[in-house]
């Protein structure tokens, strides 16, 4: 068993000794216990933290600090428990509004599902009236099949990846157990074969029961003892499967077979998620099963609109403290539209990208006051206390390079982040009408973001209006770059010139909400409002507009002239202009936004197959060592065996000959430090193989090889040899 | 009567000699099959030269005991390098602690042993935490028991805690009384957001050969989202990724990727792998074949020394035919009946020191499945 080890010390200062041998060779052990101490330092930072204390009080004595090398250890310990903190508060606030907007848009199926139970609850309550003795009789069965059909829903989830829906689930189920329901939420694994009936009804018993089960039998007289006491009788139970299509259909079929028996005594309801199409069940399930099945269909939202509100709500309106810059929206884009499509793959790399910002960024911590109402104070109040480090570090960011107003000191910082908040909010109500147009033209609200978080869209507005480029462009161009997701905001501003009156005035009721601190954009929007009231149906709105610029190239190829739609398209491109600057033009967007494409890259897809191939194939590149040479073909004795030995092996094809391959890798070895011994430049393995006997080198080449082998087989690159081909050794990566 | 019991004989032989020409063409088939069809050509055309390929007993050998010592004692290259690479990655173990309490499980890949750098980040910067150890390259190890150590770990905080707020969940039962891992996992769960205690999963190769099986991922997966557990896991395997579907990796495990090539030799990792140069059969067959001759009877050593004389004489023919085998050993008196020899045969059959292989001729002919030099070496040895 396991062996208790009580002192934490460093596992490579000790790595000769003997207890770490043991340690090699056991299944497992407990390298140390958790020290009260170090839980005790971060609960007083904590408090320190709640207090607001500046970073005077930071420091902690010599003795608590032992394992520091210098003096701004502990302050960066600090530093790094208020980025911590930084994270903990907006990634809830993100969480929160992620779960709150996919809520609402189930919240339409979630009342649609409960309206059927209920009804259905209510028709089989009026049908059938057992007392507790009755119900708990396993016999008579009722003989009518027709009456022992269970309720189904079948929740189309549009979806052919399930992770989605297993939140999905999760709510639904929690919408139906707050209003009086029980539910159980099972999933493909509790209806495997290896369990068989018996995992799938302790499964639903488990769930059900809120105490455990304790030894009891699961069986249903179990079930229908506990539906009999009083505090669980009279409410319908309703059995939830995620992925009905992952289920073993035999076991999923005695499954319901069995709840059929006792569906007079007991409202069961299932809720079965179907990936593809209705007719899934019928091709899955036996006949016997599906024939106790009373189906009903129901349909959730599509991805697209998901993705849709979420950007909305997290990216837009969630902003001001954490952003995202422009090249990591456009990996997010194609990482949902390429890699799988999937909101929950969507929302793990977007709080990947967030922990990174907080944990990277050194001076992050200072977007956290970006949520308060008083800002500035906190900022300043901050600023006191922070040492010329830090201060150091907020001038040194690079877009406070070219910035001279910030060495006039605090003030000036704090005046640029007030700067950087406010421009977040114009940003994100500019994009916010942008979206309103979106989605009454169905665009996707991923793609108009991409576009308006780039920098160089903004550097190009400065010298042109965008319905100019467009038209120069021409509709073809647009078009084709629509689909690469550039050219999507003009394809809006397109939409708003084609949009019939009604639409128009909806679309301005909503963009006066969202325009409400420009001040300048609002009263346009009015004005345009009480125009549009004004105008009949049919009739052209001919008022000339003060600000509209390039009225001729504009009515020439639109063809319609100064109509009102036209003057809502070129107020929305005045917007962009004035107020849309994307968060990388500001001075210390840093703090709040995340442009590291290439970290977020490399910790959500792993890639190990292409990036071990690499690792031997460069191996050079990572241990710069001054006696191999740094061409990737050059072969010498003193690279890495494995590495010289998969060089080697590129040469072969699909099996490579052992003999051959060990001869290769000798000659390599052997040749390379006769020659490196003529030049008079040892290397590792010639120093070595020098004082040994031919046998001894021979031995040392033969151990090289082996193990070599053995480490290639542990990457997995290798296949070891058949009985029937011995000689030979299959290659199983090809290509990076 | 004997002719019929040679028909039956003849009969069994053809049977066996159509069951190995079945397998052979099943194996060309999965390798045709293998990638597509310029490379499956390749493997064609690899394997009509195959006659002609150097055999790995043509090596000069050296004595199995002193390649393992060689191999123990092997000097590791750019030890000084790997040591700074290592160092590198010190800089990072705050980072790693980061994204571990932001509810990330970091998986550790790239080429090298992470045994040690692992267990110094854990011992060094996950102070804070119980770090239990997972050593998954060991076939020998039983999940059921890290689970039931885990349990016991945060069984114990548990009890503290109640002790302090009484009468919070005093049903929950004993780690003891758990019976399946899967009970013991759900015990786990359930009493983890009660535990004020973090404990950190750190597992060599989670990939590893005792848990790359579903079950024990799901069990891992199952664990790792508790609110007081934290994983930290190292793959070698260039497929590992096979293992997770999206529901655990988005979901469960929650992976934060860090590329750590480390160079280090994988020694523990590969200590209970065979070696390539003795694992391949002609070694270990020449051992094997010569014990089983010497415990038969001279006259049958006799009979296969005819045969392995005629195999070396002859190595374009395709075989001996039983009927000159026959003649032969009768010459020599060696056997005075066809049965004689056939028992004979069938000994050695059994224990596959012989094969039986249809001739072109038509004929059934006789064949010792070894190299010309094994073959020497093993009439050498049966003097």
């Amino acid at each position: 068993m396991a062996k208790h080890q009580s002192s934490p010390q460093s596992a490579s200062s000790q790595g000769a000794n003997s207890q770490d041998a043991n340690h090699t060779l056991e299944p497992f052990f407990v390298l140390h216990k958790a020290q009260p101490q170090a839980t005790v330092v971060e609960k007083v930072s904590k408090s320190r933290k709640g207090r607001k204390k500046g970073i005077e009080s930071s420091p902690k004595s010599p003795e608590k600090s032992k394992r520091t090398t210098s003096d701004e250890q502990p302050s960066n310990t600090l530093y790094e428990q208020w980025r911590f903190k930084a994270f903990n508060e907006i990634w809830s606030l993100i969480q929160s509004s992620i779960e709150g907007v996919l809520r609402d848009i189930n919240l339409k199926l979630f009342n649609e599902v409960l309206q059927w139970i209920e009804d259905s609850f209510s028709e089989i309550k009026s049908n059938v009236k057992l007392s507790s003795s009755e119900i708990l009789q396993p016999y008579p069965l009722l003989a009518d099949t027709l009456c022992r059909k269970i309720p189904t829903a079948f929740v189309l989830t549009k979806n052919a990846e399930y992770v989605d829906d297993i939140q999905t689930f999760c709510d639904l189920g929690s919408h139906l157990k707050a209003n009086r329901c029980h539910v159980a939420n099972m999933s493909a694994l509790d209806f495997s074969l290896k369990f068989g009936i018996g995992g799938s009804v302790r499964s639903l018993l488990r769930q059900l029961h809120s105490e455990p089960l304790d030894g009891k039998i699961a069986d249903m007289l179990t079930l229908a003892k506990w539906y009999c006491e009083e505090e669980n009788n009279d409410k319908p139970i309703v059995v939830m499967i995620d992925d009905m299509e992952c289920c073993n259909a035999d076991v999923l079929g005695n499954f319901i077979t069995m709840l059929s028996e006792w569906v007079m005594k007991i409202p069961i309801f299932f809720i079965m998620g179907v990936a593809t199409t209705i007719e899934a069940p019928k091709n899955m399930l036996p006949s016997d099963a599906l024939q106790h099945l009373n189906p009903c269909k129901l349909t959730l939202g599509t991805p697209s609109d998901r993705m849709n509100s979420l950007v909305e709500s997290v990216l837009v309106e969630v902003c001001y403290c954490f952003s995202l810059g422009h090249e990591v929206s456009v990996f997010l884009r194609n990482y949902f539209l390429r890699h799988d499509g999937t909101i929950t793959s969507f929302i793990s790399a977007l709080k990947l990208a967030c922990s990174k910002h907080f944990s990277l960024e050194s001076v992050s911590f200072l977007g956290l006051y970006m949520l308060d109402q008083d800002s500035e104070e906190r900022w300043s109040e901050k600023f006191v206390y922070l040492p010329e480090s830090m201060k150091r570090c907020i001038l040194n960011l690079h877009s406070c390079k070219s910035e001279k107003n910030l060495q006039g000191g605090v003030g000036s910082i704090v005046q640029q982040l007030s700067d950087l908040k406010a421009s977040q909010r114009f940003w994100s109500s500019v994009v916010l009408c942008l979206f309103e147009v979106a989605r009454y033209s169905k665009m996707q609200f991923l793609d108009i973001f991409c576009e308006a978080t780039d920098p160089k869209m903004y550097c190009m507005n400065g010298s042109e209006n965008i319905l100019k480029k467009h038209f120069r462009c021409g509709d073809k161009n647009s078009t084709a770059r629509s689909s690469s997701g550039v050219g999507s905001i003009t394809r809006v501003i397109h939409t708003i010139r084609e949009m019939p009156v009604a639409a128009l005035s909806n679309l301005l009721d909503k963009w006066n909400n969202h325009t409400e601190e420009m001040t300048e954009i609002n009263e346009e929007v009015k004005k345009l409002q009480s125009v549009l009231a004004s105008v009949d149906e049919g009739k052209v709105y001919e008022e000339n507009l003060h600000n509209i610029r390039n009225r001729k190239s504009v009515s020439v190829i639109s063809g319609k002239g100064n109509s009102a739609n036209e003057k809502v398209a070129m107020l929305l491109d005045a917007m962009i202009r004035k107020y849309m600057k994307p968060l990388e033009c500001m001075t210390l967007h840093e703090i709040i936004c995340f442009r590291d494409v290439d970290v977020l890259q490399s910790g959500l897809i792993g890639d190990p197959r292409k990036t071990i191939q690499l690792d031997l194939l460069k191996c050079h590149s990572y241990l710069s060592c001054s006696c191999c040479s740094s061409d990737a073909k050059n072969l010498s004795p003193s690279m890495h065996d494995t590495s010289i030995m998969y060089k080697l092996a590129q040469e072969f094809g699909d099996v490579i000959n052992l003999y051959e391959w060990y001869q290769s890798f000798k000659t390599v070895l052997t040749s390379s430090s006769q020659t490196s011994r003529k030049r008079g430049c040892p290397s590792p393995a010639s120093k070595k193989a020098k004082p040994l006997p031919p046998s001894e080198t021979e031995a040392l080449i033969q151990a090289r090889f082996c193990g070599a082998v053995t480490e290639l087989q542990i990457s997995g690159l290798l296949r070891m040899p058949t009985k029937r081909r011995p000689d030979f050794i299959q290659r199983i990566a090809f290509g990076l | 009567m004997a002719p019929k019991r040679k028909k039956v004989e003849v009969e069994e032989e053809e049977a066996r000699a159509q069951v190995e020409v079945e397998e052979e063409d099943e194996e060309e088939e999965e390798l045709a099959f293998s990638r597509n069809y310029f490379l499956a050509k390749e493997v064609g055309s690899a394997s009509g030269k195959r006659s002609a390929a150097r055999k790995v007993s043509e090596i000069n050998l050296v004595d199995e005991q002193l390649l393992r010592a060689s191999l123990s004692e092997l000097p590791t290259k750019h030890e000084k390098e790997i040591g700074s690479l290592l160092e590198s990655y010190k800089g990072l173990y705050s980072n790693w602690l980061f994204e571990l309490r932001c509810g990330f499980g970091l998986l550790m890949y790239g080429f090298g042993s992470k045994k040690a750098f692992l267990e110094d980040f854990a011992s060094s910067t996950l102070t804070s935490y119980t770090v239990v150890v997972i050593n998954g390259y060991l076939a020998s190890v039983n999940l059921k028991q890290v689970m039931t150590t885990i349990a016991e770990i945060l069984w114990e905080h548990y009890k503290c805690k109640a002790k302090i707020s009484t009468g919070k969940k005093q049903q929950t039962q004993l780690p003891n009384g758990l019976k399946s891992v899967d009970d013991i996992v759900t015990f786990i769960v359930d009493i983890s957001d009660d535990c004020n205690c973090s404990v950190c999963l750190l597992i060599h190769n989670i990939d590893g050969p005792a848990l790359r099986d579903p079950d024990s991922q799901q069990h891992l997966a199952r664990v790792s989202c508790c609110s007081c557990i934290c994983l930290v896991a190292s793959i070698d395997h260039v497929n590992a990724p096979l293992l997770w579907d999206k529901k655990m990796a988005y979901t469960q495990f929650k992976w934060s990727w860090h590329h750590v090539p480390t160079f280090v030799p994988y020694k523990v990792e590969g200590l209970f792998n065979p070696l390539i140069l003795f694992s391949s059969g002609h070694v270990q067959t020449t051992k094997t074949a010569l014990v089983v001759l010497q415990s038969l009877t001279p006259n049958a050593q006799s009979v296969f020394r005819v045969l392995a004389e005629f195999q070396l004489a002859n190595e374009k023919e395709e075989g001996m035919h039983v009927s000159e085998l026959y003649t032969k050993c009768r010459e020599q008196f060696l056997v005075s009946s066809q049965v004689t020899l056939n028992a004979h045969l069938t000994e050695f059959k059994d224990h596959k020191l012989v094969k039986m292989r249809r001739h072109s001729d038509g004929q059934d002919c006789l064949h010792i499945p070894l190299p010309t030099n094994a073959l020497e070496k093993l009439l050498q040895e049966l003097v």
